[in-house]
């Protein structure tokens, strides 16, 4: 009798001990608490942006990795970028990867204690990371009340020289052909130029063609809509900001009247059926897709943002549907500080949890992906494979490189050139001892990377890079404070919640704005303009004023950027 | 279906009417004559404790500013403050607005529908014909959230999307209409996305309850020159009363807590207005922010309010319809 009590009882018991067993079945076994570097390793990171190239290092340059080091990284990245709501669950639970690139919700984890100071940890294990960041390594502080160092910044080189522009306002390189290569300056150049070629060819491939559309899904709006109108004003990039260079003095960079103007102009493009009408309900596969059809004829968008949709145009022999970038401004007073300095990098970069078992380990890790022979591999790749040497001079094969260029997305992801940024680096433009560039983004390199239209064009503005049509650095002040996005913001609800709700005003009312008939639009923006400057949001300002100011003093105490 | 319940219920007067008269030695002998199912259902119990009941100990969160990573002793209490915010946000109430109006629209429709579906569906005689509608209409339950909204956005497109070019063809529009960035269209969207998705797949419910109404009714009422929408009004609907009852009482409690997946992925800037829901707010402005603590003060918000409506909805149909879940 007991026996089939005991039957009966445990039948459900069996079945639940399964399921759990099964749900918990996720630990890692490989992971061991050892700071010795011949025993293989495995150290989980989270990327908050999306990588849709990450190959479980299966790739060239990740075998060479984990041949060098022992380590392997098991590695998440966020599927739409951003990161933060994968990050807030992380601190309410408290369960954090090894390493981590916060990106912006690094105040949600300091908050948490999440991250571990790596301040000592650099000095005793770090060489190579001290010799890269040199002297500027107070200004990795996190801030004047807490003077630790979190995060390694991973995404700005040191000592980096841009040579090419990604950013200011896109045209098809096949307009610009046709319509003999004219002057682009102001948004009225823009317009005319569009609108010439759209009379001219009302559709192209067979279907309607599309003088401009602009990207508004999501965080992208602030890409393709709103930081436009800073650039095209004159004003440098501060996030959602203006900061004025003088008083440090902080607000919604919406407010200044120069980008109602700018807005007004989007609004008339509208109205003349110029801007996609689509613009603000797509998603961002929709806007892709369009661009990789070849049929859009201009954009405003950063190249990173659009860059799968030119690879496939040039997969598929569309190379002269290719974009140009012109720094257009709303009017010729007004120039194009895309390349103002913001002193030594600052921003976003990786970090170390409470959760991870060897820190060591990964300083370690870290301290040699910052080593000359790391950076070279990361860079050019596996010698013989991805570049080869002759007499001392590293070169790109003429098989690879067109690849690169045709290729990209699969040529990334066999090799895995570039995906390994998760220390300190040297920005492009630098040279090794042996005379050789650090980055395959140096002149000859760049030009090399052009398609043959891209090269047509620049010709005819006697330009041997895009950049070259842009104001170059030296007509402009070094920014004292650096750049205001890669800062960490206040973390404070009464800054966070009219942060959050001056974003949710101003991305329903500026395309609210721009979608109106040309009579609304006054009404519609200056009422957006008193929705964010109630007190609630004035407060908010004048507590990011206060963070500026403070960044400044603290760098003030630095050694000067260089 | 209907007499094997009242069975059921019959039997159980019974049971407790026995359980009265011989108090505890009764309840005893029948836990012993009992007492396998007792014990299979010990497990299930423990589940339910540790699953559903256990968690409320976060809602003590909602009364705190909470910080992560320090001990529940070493938080500050704040009383109803969190509760406070809440109802003074404008916000909320536009969140609680579009909740409350997609959800009773989805209930409406998601009601209607599939219970329409299945009569008909039931009048079908050709069995493969039959079978293939079937399969063929819940198919969609199948299909991602991601991919409807990706197949709903392209259809509803002014760039060659199939309903603008089919109301141009047909002369019903002059210009494509933009459906997506019209903020009144909004809820009419996702509910008619809802209905597409999910009709096939409720009905198979109540297929399966016209499948228990007894062969014999049809007959009869055949015999007294029944047609068959008398057939239908008369013997298929009210044999399936108990079981549209059940379902209405549940989905009525689950009113608020609609989640957030269509509205966040059909939504865009322009029609926020309309689309913002209570989950999607609690989201962005809880969790996003990790504000935990308000986040707690919305859910509970919300379960409290299904608690209501639920017993509401059970009183309402205990009293007019004798059916009822409790």
């Amino acid at each position: 009798m007991p026996s089939k009590l005991f039957r009966y009882a445990l039948a459900p018991l069996v079945v639940m001990s399964l399921v759990t067993a099964t749900a918990c079945g996720g630990s890692d076994p490989t992971e061991q608490e050892t700071s010795d570097p011949s025993t293989p390793i495995t150290i989980s990171f989270f990327g908050s942006d999306a990588s849709p190239t990450w190959n479980n290092m299966k790739d060239d340059v990740g075998q060479a990795i984990t041949k060098a080091t022992n380590v392997t990284i098991n590695a998440e990245y966020d599927v739409s970028g951003g990161g933060t709501q994968k990050i807030a669950l992380m601190t309410a639970s408290g369960e954090y990867p090894d390493m981590i690139f916060p990106k912006g919700s690094i105040t949600k984890l300091v908050e948490a204690g999440a991250l571990i100071d790596l301040t000592d940890l650099i000095d005793k294990y770090g060489p190579n990371i001290k010799k890269v960041y040199g002297d500027d390594l107070s200004r990795l502080k996190y801030s004047k009340e807490d003077p630790s160092i979190y995060v390694i910044p991973t995404n700005a080189g040191v000592g980096q020289t841009t040579f090419d522009a990604g950013g200011g306002f896109e045209v098809q390189n096949a307009v610009m052909k046709e319509l003999g290569y004219p002057k682009i300056k102001t948004v009225k150049d823009f317009e005319n130029v569009l609108k010439e070629y759209k009379e001219k060819h009302p559709t192209i491939n067979g279907q309607p063609t599309i003088p401009l559309s602009l990207n508004a899904d999501d965080w992208k709006i602030m890409i393709t809509v709103t930081n436009p109108a800073f650039n095209a004003t004159g004003a440098p990039d501060d996030g959602e900001f203006y900061i004025n260079p003088e008083t440090y003095e902080a607000q919604l960079h919406y407010k200044r009247p120069e980008e109602k103007e700018y807005f007004r102009w989007l609004n008339h493009m509208y109205n003349e059926g110029l801007l996609d009408p689509e613009t603000f309900t797509q998603k961002s596969d929709q806007y892709m897709s369009k661009i990789a059809s070849g049929r859009v004829l201009g954009l405003i968008d950063q190249e990173w943002d659009y860059q799968q949709a030119e690879n496939s145009l040039k997969t598929s022999g569309m190379a002269e549907r290719t974009y140009g970038h012109y720094p257009v401004q709303l009017d010729e007073k007004t120039k194009d500080r895309s390349f103002q300095d913001i002193g030594a990098p600052v921003g976003y970069g990786i970090g170390i949890t409470t959760s991870a078992k060897d820190p060591i380990r990964i300083i370690k890790f870290m301290d040699w992906m910052a080593s000359d022979e790391a950076q070279v591999l990361n860079n050019w790749g596996v010698e013989g494979k991805q570049y080869e040497v002759k007499d001392g001079k590293r070169v790109v094969p003429a098989a690879v490189q067109e690849r690169k260029v045709n290729d990209n997305t699969n040529f990334t992801k066999e090799s895995g050139i570039g995906m390994y940024n998760f220390s300190v680096r040297y920005g492009d433009g630098v040279k090794d001892p042996g005379g050789n560039y650090y980055t395959t983004n140096f002149p000859e390199q760049i030009i090399a990377g052009y398609t043959d239209p891209e090269k047509e064009t620049l010709k005819a503005y006697g330009a041997k890079t895009w950049k070259d049509l842009f104001p170059q650095k030296d007509e402009f002040p070094v920014k004292a404070w650096g750049a205001a996005y890669n800062l960490p913001a206040p973390d404070d609800p009464n800054y966070t919640v009219n942060f959050q709700k001056s974003q949710d005003i101003v991305r329903k009312r500026i395309p609210e704005a721009i979608l109106a008939s040309p009579d609304q639009f006054d009404k519609i923006y200056d009422q957006m303009i008193a929705e964010i400057s109630t007190d609630d949001m004035k407060k908010m300002e004048a507590e990011y004023t206060q963070m500026i100011k403070d960044t400044v003093e603290l760098w003030g105490e630095a050694p000067a950027a260089k | 279906m209907e007499s094997t319940t009242k069975q059921a219920s019959s039997r159980k007067r019974d049971q407790a009417a026995s359980l009265n008269s011989r108090k505890t030695g009764g309840f005893w002998k029948l836990f012993k004559q009992q007492r396998y199912l007792y014990l299979m259902s010990v497990p299930f119990v423990i589940w339910a404790f540790i699953f559903s009941y256990v968690p409320l100990w976060g809602w003590l969160m909602a009364f705190q500013e909470y910080k992560p990573a320090r001990s529940f002793f070493d938080q500050k209490w704040v009383g109803f403050d969190q509760f406070i915010t809440l109802f003074q946000d404008q916000q909320f109430y536009l969140a609680l607005r579009n909740t409350l109006a997609m959800s009773f629209l989805g209930l409406i429709f998601g009601f209607i529908f599939p219970v329409i579906f299945a009569i008909l569906l039931n009048e079908v005689r050709g069995m493969v014909f039959k079978r293939t509608v079937q399969t063929v209409s819940y198919l969609p339950h199948f299909v991602s959230w991601v991919v409807v909204a990706g197949i709903v956005t392209k259809a509803l497109s002014t760039d060659g999307g199939i309903i603008n070019e089919l109301l141009v063809s047909l002369h019903i529009i002059d210009q494509p209409i933009q459906f997506m960035a019209q903020g009144q269209w909004f809820w009419g969207i996702v509910t008619a996305s809802d209905v597409w998705k999910e009709m096939g797949w409720s009905t198979i419910i109540y297929l399966a309850a016209i499948t228990g109404i007894d062969q014999e009714q049809y007959e009869a009422s055949r015999v007294d020159g029944a047609g068959r929408f008398r057939q239908m009004w008369h013997i298929t609907l009210p044999g399936m009363r108990t079981t549209i009852i059940v379902l209405l009482i549940m989905s009525i409690g689950h009113l608020v807590s609609i989640g957030f997946e269509k509205q966040f992925l059909l939504g865009n800037n322009l029609v926020t207005d309309y689309s913002q829901v209570l989950d999607l707010y609690a989201l962005k402005y809880g969790l996003e922010m990790n504000r935990y603590s308000y986040g707690t003060a919305i859910s509970i918000f919300n379960s409290v309010i299904s608690i209501i409506l639920l017993f509401t909805a059970n009183g309402i149909f205990k009293k007019t319809t004798k059916e009822s879940i409790m």
